[in-house]
């Protein structure tokens, strides 16, 4: 039953994810390019980043649906306002596609694969994405404070890499530096259960639930004494709490 | 100074600086691996380094191949004798 699960989820995510690329593709370039013409810079980046929402959206809520579903919680409190830093534990290639269910404009800090992916990697580069494997930091940094500066949210997997198995890995300092020097409110923000949507080495997607825990805010107040040492190990600890619980509760 | 206190002034450059519990401060700790500090970590470890010898050791090339804590603090051994010849 599970194999025959499987062979459904695979056919029918690839067959759709094809398609609605393809046309999601199209459209976007034609819109990007009206765009172009009678929008400022500024708004057709927000129009993009949009898009890219609605896309990620699409593909990770309704393509794998029933067979792959979307558990998310909120336990921010409060009413801090955007932008804000995500900042996400990393186990699978569709954890950029989740950041889909943050209601916001979002750039993510992502690593060379992404941009080499057809299409989507020109897009994500359209959009602003930041590829921090091939940047000098002081260019990173200024991206990053100049899109919190503009009110965009930024989402990053400060692990840099895919984890191997359930912990959480060292982070690295980059996007807590840009955080102490811009007061940004950091999110952290838990991803279970996507380990196998799809697993590292493979293209094959397994049924199961992704759990999405945003948890509660940093804001400046609560991080502002921290070195960026000890602020990275504070939001990892924060998050590999979490997701030992995540990890143990159906 | 004596390799003792080499060791004790590199971990105490690791705890002030990094608030890392005395208890990592192994020899064979892995810098990047078991205490967590990644490239840019390292810049501000080498300055506070600098700061607590009294060396300069940003632009040795030796830097490179230290991985552990136990080579740090041969490094800088190897270096505060050198100053001393």
């Amino acid at each position: 039953m599970r194999l025959l699960k499987i062979a459904f989820l695979n056919f029918f995510f690839y067959s759709f994810f094809i398609i609605f690329s393809l046309t999601a593709y199209v459209h976007l370039g034609i819109l990007i390019c009206l765009s172009v013409i009678i929008l400022p810079k500024r708004k057709i980046l927000k129009f993009i980043r949009l898009a890219i929402r609605w896309y990620g959206a699409v593909i990770i809520r309704i393509l794998p649906w029933p067979f792959v579903r979307l558990n998310y919680k909120n336990f921010q409190t409060g009413n801090l306002k955007p932008p804000y830093i995500f900042v996400c534990n990393h186990r699978a290639a569709s954890d950029p596609f989740l950041m889909a269910v943050f209601p916001y404009e979002i750039v993510q800090i992502v690593n060379i694969w992404p941009f080499r992916l057809p299409a989507l990697g020109i897009i994500a580069k359209i959009a602003g994405y930041l590829n921090i494997r091939e940047m000098p930091y002081a260019e990173f940094t200024a991206k990053t404070a100049q899109y919190i500066k503009e009110g965009v949210s930024i989402a990053a997997f400060p692990e840099g890499t895919r984890s191997r198995n359930k912990s959480v890995g060292q982070f690295h300092s980059a996007i807590f530096r840009t955080a102490l020097e811009t007061h940004a409110t950091i999110i952290p923000v838990c991803i279970t259960g996507n380990e196998s949507v799809p697993p590292i080495g493979s293209s094959l997607l397994h049924p199961g639930v992704i759990k999405i825990h945003r948890l509660a805010a940093l804001t400046w107040d609560d991080y502002k004494t921290f070195s960026p040492f000890k602020l990275k190990n504070h939001v990892r600890n924060i998050i590999a709490q979490e997701v030992l619980i995540m990890d143990k509760t159906k | 100074m004596t390799e003792q206190e080499v060791i004790k002034l590199t971990n105490e450059v690791f705890v002030d600086s990094f608030e890392i519990e005395k208890s990592k401060l192994l020899p064979q700790a892995n810098i990047f691996v078991d205490l967590g500090l990644d490239s840019l970590d390292v810049v501000d470890l080498v300055v506070a380094l600098q700061k607590k010898f009294g060396v300069t050791i940003r632009d040795d090339e030796r830097v490179r191949s230290i991985r552990t804590l136990g080579d740090l603090q041969q490094f800088i051994l190897t270096i505060k004798k050198e100053i001393g010849k």
